[in-house]
């Protein structure tokens, strides 16, 4: 959604600030305690309230001005338990309110969320709070000291009087505190200068008298008439004075009448606060410099280096130069490469964004849940700081919620049923992330009662998804069918994981991101649901190896060892499979021209045997030539193609032909 | 050309603050979030014109006011406040800030304080 | 087909393809790119109508043969012949027409309720431009139904 900039940057520093608030109370919870937290959260409130008031979203600020108005009694007073309670309930409801108004900005939709009854319910607990509590008040005496002015006035006939009242506009605020403004000013190019009300500093209901009967000034100076009338005109805050310049007999007569009033220089001494610098650890952040950048720029970069990456190919890996011994250049070009590489690895990190606030917003949805479904759950978290692409973060929110909803309500049992069968009371789900390879690795895994498996076969045996005995199929494979549209074998769908949002849905969430989801469970102890998905700027270093027409990528990391076609014998195991040995053990061997129906070489004088290895199985691959070594950056599969074992994605090779990359996992035999 | 100093832990308002004032003649010539930051950067630009806010995290406004009028007592700071926050505004105005604006505050008002400044 | 009449009244816009004699159209808002034929990458163990991949501008996209789709004989590419990249839910596929003809306006459009048992599922209507027919394709039906 496109906004102007204000509101952009409004919506964005407001969204991190409501993400930090929420990370605060999230952790004051668990303690039951917010002492540590106070500062920070009255802080976050007062900017929040600074910059609702500026963009006039009226509701936010007011929660917000509540919110620290709170927190501002707080500072000074001991809760008791029960109201740390209700203090952190509160901010979970500010909270709520704001996310779902900023989502509304988001959108371009306004912001019309009434916050009359969280004000007001704010307002009753802190007025019950202040007649309760006991409060300690910093006791200030601030007196001001007003004199005449400083400078040396000499008697002369340069001399100007004059007297003006003003008059304020009606949304000046603090009137007394410009009042004071302007004389303090004034005093800069006047002298004995005497107004009404004169207690403007020590009492601020002058604000009123100076709003309704206006402000009252009569001084004298040395300056040009010009430069004092100038002082009074177009004066900020001020409806209309009625500025006029005095004979010295009227200011006499002036002066006479107010000093009669006004106690003569009244001396008093300024006290001066100590100020303590605050030097506060923020232990949680690190003061970072951001700044905002579009997305779109970030994709052509994204882009551009992957591009780039396939045009040093083309360079280094030139049919030009075959044969040549060029040493200065294999110098310059294994710089050139080292110089890309970081490139890469920066560009990939521009977009990468950790899972932090997505693991937030599942412990926030666990915290929801644990009240409405009756059950204690702990939420243990790994891995957040593990980064994944912006787009991810994007999508991946969703699922991750329903399958954790799902834990929670039909994964976890209840806490009578936990205990009879030996369970802690309190329900573990572990969600946890990481980096394998090129992808990264999302877990949910619950200590719950598992899936029935029985149950879930029957139903897609009856849908017609399963044709043959349960035991023909795996584990995995039943399991997977709950992927599938319509199926949930809950009687009643739950409020909270059913209804329009099935994990076929889930599903597809995933699969638009290019990744894949894998479900195990054990009945009685529990389900493991992962989520794996493919990082986006991937860059593999890959062996070409060309079947007929076609040419596969393989990792190198994968390959153990290569050799030419007819240094071993071939043998066929009892099921027809080949089989090749090398030193002494045998392996299977796998004809990619057969395995995947290509048309090969009809010459096997180039082939080779390439044995890959996966999960300590190693099998070998029989290609017809082998083209060369290149690093290619990864492109996954789109989803209107069909998923072909040990094929994981494609690659742009130097010359614009298209590869297929292979993942050796994918022809494992077991 | 006046150069200007903005002073404001929230990015919203330093960056409203700074697209006001480029419409008329005040070159925004930086940026600070905290008291300790603003001194530094007075030090380093000597600007015309500071904008202060007055609640900050590491050092105050207040503070900063009291340092850079040391630095030099000719300083022409506009104090940002909230609304409601008569006894910082009036310690300001008395250590030396030449005006205030309350928060929220629209164009005219922060150029009818400026202009006059 | 010669030149086409743009109609007075308002329509859709479509871009129109030949296969063979019968000319097809598709919805504008789902044409992403047109780009002559260039060679096809082939995939494995996909349906038929998949010939395999290109790479469109680094992005690698799966392409259609749409007269195998239709259930039509094949025919061997030409310098004529291009690819029509559409583009529904940010996933672009491309599709190889014998012929690229123009971008029209139709407004006249009927459903018939006899359409060929092939045809019928990733057909919108037929329009008429003149005396002209023109098959609207359903882009989403025919993308839908090849989606693993």
């Amino acid at each position: 959604m496109v906004h102007d900039p204000m509101m952009e940057m409004y919506l964005f520093e407001t969204g991190q600030l409501v993400n930090k608030l929420e990370q605060l109370c999230i952790a004051s919870e668990s303690k039951q305690d917010i002492s540590e937290e106070i500062d920070e959260i009255f802080r976050i409130m007062h900017t929040i309230k600074g910059n609702s008031m500026m963009m006039l979203l009226e509701d936010i600020g007011k929660v917000a001005h509540r919110i620290e108005d709170l927190f501002d009694h707080l500072k000074v007073v001991t809760l008791s338990e029960k109201h740390i309670e209700k203090v952190i309930d509160f901010n979970f409801d500010a909270i709520d309110f704001f996310k779902i108004e900023l989502d509304k900005l988001e959108n371009n939709l306004p912001a019309d969320g009434s916050s009359d009854a969280l004000v007001a319910s704010i307002e009753v607990f802190l007025s019950e709070l202040k007649g309760e509590a006991v409060v300690f008040e910093a006791s200030e005496d601030q007196k001001y000291f007003i004199s005449p002015s400083n400078t040396v006035v000499e008697d002369d006939e340069g001399e100007h009087f004059f007297a003006c009242t003003l008059f304020f506009e009606k949304d000046a605020q603090m009137e007394n505190v410009r009042a004071f403004t302007i004389v303090h000013n004034l005093k800069d190019i006047a002298e004995d200068v005497l107004f009404i009300p004169e207690d403007i500093v020590e009492n601020e209901k002058t604000a009123e008298t100076i709003q309704q009967d206006g402000f009252f000034i009569v001084a004298k100076s040395m300056n040009t008439a010009s430069i004092v009338e100038e002082y009074f005109t177009d004066l900020p805050y001020i409806d209309h004075n009625d500025f006029r310049f005095l004979s010295e007999d009227e200011y006499n007569e002036l002066k006479v009448d107010l000093t009669g009033k006004v106690e003569e220089e009244v001396v008093v001494e300024v006290v001066k606060e100590e100020s303590t610098l605050v030097q506060k650890e923020d232990a949680s952040a690190p003061r970072q410099s951001f700044i905002s950048v579009d997305v779109n720029k970030v994709d052509k970069l994204m882009d551009l280096v992957g591009e780039l990456v396939v045009a040093e190919s083309m360079v280094i890996n030139n049919q030009d130069l075959i044969g040549l011994q060029l040493s200065n250049f294999d110098k310059a070009s294994r710089q050139l490469r080292l110089v890309i590489n970081e490139m890469q690895d920066i560009v990939m990190s521009v977009r990468m964004v950790p899972l932090t606030m997505t693991f937030q917003k599942m412990s926030r949805i666990v915290r929801d849940m644990k009240k409405k479904v009756g059950k204690d759950v702990r939420l243990n978290l790994e891995g957040e700081t593990t980064e994944v692409d912006k787009n991810v973060i994007e999508k991946i929110g969703d699922p991750l919620m329903h399958i954790i909803r799902n834990a929670m309500d039909h994964g976890i049992e209840d806490e009578k049923t936990r205990l009879s069968v030996g369970k802690d009371r309190v329900g573990q789900i572990e969600l946890s992330a990481r980096h394998v390879g090129g992808n990264v690795v999302i877990k949910v895994k619950d200590d719950g009662k598992g899936l029935d498996k029985a149950r879930i076969f029957d139903k897609a045996f009856e849908k017609g998804l399963l044709t043959e005995t349960m035991d023909a199929y795996t584990d995995q494979e039943i399991y997977g069918m709950i992927m599938n549209a319509g199926f949930s074998t809950k009687v009643e769908v739950s409020e909270f994981s059913g209804r329009g949002v099935g994990m076929d849905v889930v599903a597809k969430n995933i699969e638009s991101l290019g990744g894949s989801i894998l479900i195990e469970s054990e009945p009685g102890k529990g389900t493991e649901i992962s989520i794996l998905i493919p990082l986006t700027l991937a860059i593999v270093d890959g062996m070409m190896m060309r079947v007929g027409e076609s040419i596969f990528t393989l990792p190198i990391m994968s390959i153990k060892e290569s050799f030419i076609a007819d240094q071993h014998e071939i043998i066929k195991d009892p099921e027809g499979q080949e089989m090749i040995m090398v030193r002494g053990v045998c392996h299977p061997l796998i004809r990619l021209n057969q395995y995947y129906e290509i048309e090969g070489d009809a010459d096997n004088s180039k082939g080779i045997f390439v044995m890959v290895e996966h999960d300590d199985e190693q099998v070998l691959l029989f290609a017809d030539e082998l083209v060369g070594e290149q690093q290619v950056v990864v492109k996954s599969l789109s989803k209107y193609i069909r998923r072909v074992n040990g094929v994981t994605g494609f690659a742009l090779l130097g010359d614009g032909r298209i590869s297929m990359i292979l993942d050796p996992s994918g022809f494992m035999v077991m | 050309m006046k150069r200007v100093l903005i002073v404001d832990d929230a990015m919203f308002m330093r960056s409203t603050l700074k697209m006001m004032l480029r419409k008329k003649e005040y070159e925004v010539v930086g940026e600070a979030q905290n008291g300790i930051e603003a001194i530094e950067q007075y030090k380093k630009l000597k600007p015309d014109i500071v904008t202060m806010d007055i609640h900050m995290p590491e050092m105050g406004g207040i503070d900063a006011l009291s340092e850079i009028i040391k630095l030099n007592p000719s300083v022409k700071v506009v104090m940002i406040s909230a609304a409601g926050d008569q006894k910082h505004v009036l310690d300001a105005m008395q250590i030396g800030a030449k005006n205030f604006i309350v928060k929220p505050f629209t164009e005219d008002k922060v150029f009818q304080v400026f202009n006059k400044l | 087909m010669e030149e086409l009449m743009m109609n007075e009244l308002e329509g859709d816009k479509y871009l129109t393809f030949a296969i063979g004699a019968d000319a097809y159209g598709i919805e504008i808002e789902f044409v992403d790119d047109i780009i002559g034929v260039q060679n096809i990458t082939y995939v494995p163990r996909q349906p038929e109508f998949i010939k395999g991949v290109i790479n469109l501008r680094g992005l690698i996209i799966p392409v259609i043969d749409i007269r195998i789709r239709f259930n039509e004989e094949t025919r061997a590419y030409d310098d004529r012949t291009c690819i029509v990249v559409i583009k529904i839910d940010d996933m672009p596929v491309g599709i190889v027409v014998d012929r690229v003809l123009e971008v029209v306006e139709i407004s006249e459009i009927t459903v018939p309720s006899s359409f060929s048992e092939a045809n019928k599922n990733f057909m919108t209507g037929i329009g008429k431009l003149q005396d002209k027919i023109v098959l609207l394709v359903d882009c989403k039906a025919l993308l839908e139904d090849i989606v693993v």
